[in-house]
C-alpha cells in the first residue's frame, strides 16, 4: 500500500505543492493554469492526478504534497465513487487540514439532490472543507483559484500566524441533522 | 506642502506593510532579492513548518488510546475557542510591544541632531500646526452648525404659528357665514310658503275660470278678449 504521506519529505523554501484529483480531467487543466498565473509571491506548483495511489516511478522526485483536492463533478456517479477509492491511499495525517473537496455542478437541476448529500456527509466525516466552483465561466474557475490559493498557502505553512489544522477547524464541512427534509424556514 | 506629501508617502507605505503583514510583495518569483524584509518573511515561513511537524512529532508521540472520537468531538470547539482567544491576546500584545518599539524609536531619533532628525521635527511641526488648525476649523464649524439648527428651530416655529392662525381664520370664516345664511335661510323659507299659497290660489283661481268658461259654452276663440285670457290660463303648470 503506498501511502501518501505528508510530512516525509522536508518542504520547499517559499514553494507550495498542490495535488489536483480528478477522474474526468477536464477542469484540472484550467484550474491549473489560473492557479499558477494568480500567485506572485510564492512558488506554486500544481501536480495533477487521475486518482491515487500515485505511480512509483516519481516517489523519489515528487515533492511533498501540501494539499490534495479532489475535485468531483455531481453529473457523474463515477466521479464520486473514484474519489471515495482514492481517499483510502492517503495517510491520515492528510485529513488535519491538509485535504480539501471541490465539487462542480452543483446548481444543476439535472443532479440529483443526493450526491451532493452524500458528497458533503463525507467531507463532514473527514472534517474537511468543501468548496463549490463553477468550471464553464472565467470568473468561477478564477474564483476558485484564489479560493484553492488561500487554503494552499495555509497548509503549506507560509501564513505566520495560521496552521493547516487551526484552518480547518473553522473550514470544515457540517452537515445540518434535518438535511433530509429540506425545510426552507 | 513638501514634507506634508512626504507624510502622506509615509503613511500609505506604512499602511501597506500594516495590512499585507509579512506578504512584502516580490519583483519576480525568480529573483530572490535578499532584502531584510524578505529573508524574515521566509524565516517566518520555516518556523511556521517546523512548528507544524513539531505538532505532528508529539502527536505521535502521546498517543492517547482511550480518547474515542466522540468524546474528541465534544470538546474541539472548547479548545477552538481558547486557542482563539490566546492568539488574538498574543497578536495585540505583539502590536502594542511594536507600537512601543516605533514611538520609542522617533523620540530617540528626534533627540539626536543629524539631517533626518531635522526633517522630522520639522514634520512633526508642520502636522502640529495643521492639528491645531484643524481644531479651529472644526470649532467654527460646529459654531455654524448650531447657528442653522437655531435657524431651523425658529422657522419650524414661525411655521407652526402660521398653521395655527390658518386654522383660526378658517373657523372665523365659517362662523361668519353661518349666521348671516341663517338669517338668510329663514326670509328664504317666508318667502317661498308665501310663494306657493299664492301660486295655489291662483291655480285654483284659474281652473275655477276655465271650468265656468267651458261650461258656459261660450265661444271664446273669437272674442278677442276672451281669447287672450284663455289662452294666458294654459302658461301657469298645474301645481298639486
Amino acid at each position: 500500500m503506498s501511502l501518501l504521506k505528508p510530512f516525509s519529505k522536508l518542504p520547499g523554501l517559499n514553494t507550495a505543492n498542490i495535488l489536483l484529483v480528478e477522474n474526468e480531467e477536464q477542469f484540472q487543466q484550467k484550474l491549473a493554469d489560473t492557479v499558477v498565473l494568480h500567485e506572485k509571491n510564492v512558488n506554486v506548483n500544481v501536480r495533477l492526478a487521475r486518482s491515487l495511489p500515485l505511480p512509483m516511478e516519481n516517489e523519489e522526485s515528487r515533492p511533498r504534497i501540501d494539499l490534495v483536492v479532489f475535485i468531483i463533478h455531481l453529473t457523474s456517479e463515477l466521479s464520486f465513487q473514484s474519489a471515495e477509492t482514492s481517499l483510502k491511499y492517503l495517510d491520515p495525517g492528510y485529513f488535519l487540514g491538509k485535504v480539501c473537496f471541490l465539487v462542480t455542478n452543483a446548481r444543476n437541476a439535472s443532479v440529483p439532490p443526493e450526491r451532493l448529500v452524500s458528497v458533503r456527509k463525507l467531507a463532514a466525516s473527514l472534517h474537511c472543507p468543501l468548496l463549490c466552483a463553477e468550471d464553464q465561466t472565467t470568473e468561477g474557475v478564477t474564483t476558485a483559484a484564489h479560493r484553492l490559493l488561500a487554503i494552499l498557502k495555509v497548509a503549506a505553512g507560509l501564513v505566520p500566524m495560521a496552521t493547516g489544522l487551526y484552518l480547518s477547524t473553522f473550514t470544515r464541512c457540517t452537515v445540518p441533522s434535518d438535511i433530509d427534509q429540506q425545510n426552507f424556514e | 506642502m513638501e514634507p506634508l506629501d512626504r507624510l502622506e508617502n509615509l503613511a500609505s507605505s506604512l499602511e501597506t506593510v500594516a495590512l499585507n503583514g509579512f506578504q512584502a510583495p516580490t519583483v519576480d518569483n525568480g529573483q530572490k532579492d535578499n532584502s531584510p524584509a524578505e529573508i524574515l518573511r521566509i524565516k517566518e515561513q520555516m518556523s511556521n513548518q517546523c512548528f507544524e511537524m513539531a505538532v505532528k512529532l508529539q502527536a505521535g508521540k502521546s498517543k492517547i488510546s482511550s480518547c474515542s472520537a466522540s468524546d474528541a468531538e465534544k470538546d474541539l470547539p472548547d479548545y477552538a475557542n481558547t486557542l482563539e482567544e490566546a492568539k488574538i491576546i498574543h497578536f495585540n500584545k505583539t502590536l502594542a510591544l511594536h507600537r512601543m518599539q516605533v514611538w520609542h524609536a522617533i523620540s530617540e531619533k528626534l533627540k539626536q541632531s543629524d539631517p533626518e532628525a531635522v526633517a522630522m521635527r520639522g514634520m512633526t511641526s508642520c502636522s502640529l500646526d495643521l492639528c491645531s488648525r484643524i481644531k479651529t476649523l472644526q470649532q467654527e464649524s460646529c459654531a455654524l452648525q448650531d447657528q442653522i439648527t437655531d435657524l431651523q428651530k425658529q422657522r419650524l416655529d414661525l411655521k407652526r404659528l402660521t398653521h395655527e392662525k390658518m386654522k383660526e381664520m378658517d373657523e372665523l370664516k365659517r362662523k361668519r357665514e353661518h349666521p348671516e345664511a341663517e338669517k338668510y335661510r329663514n326670509v328664504l323659507q317666508k318667502g317661498q310658503s308665501h310663494l306657493e299659497k299664492y301660486q295655489k290660489m291662483a291655480t285654483i283661481t284659474q281652473n275655477v275660470l276655465r271650468g265656468i268658461i267651458i261650461a258656459s259654452k261660450v265661444n271664446w276663440r273669437d272674442d278677442p278678449k276672451l281669447r287672450d285670457i284663455a289662452m294666458t290660463l294654459e302658461d301657469i303648470p298645474i301645481s298639486d
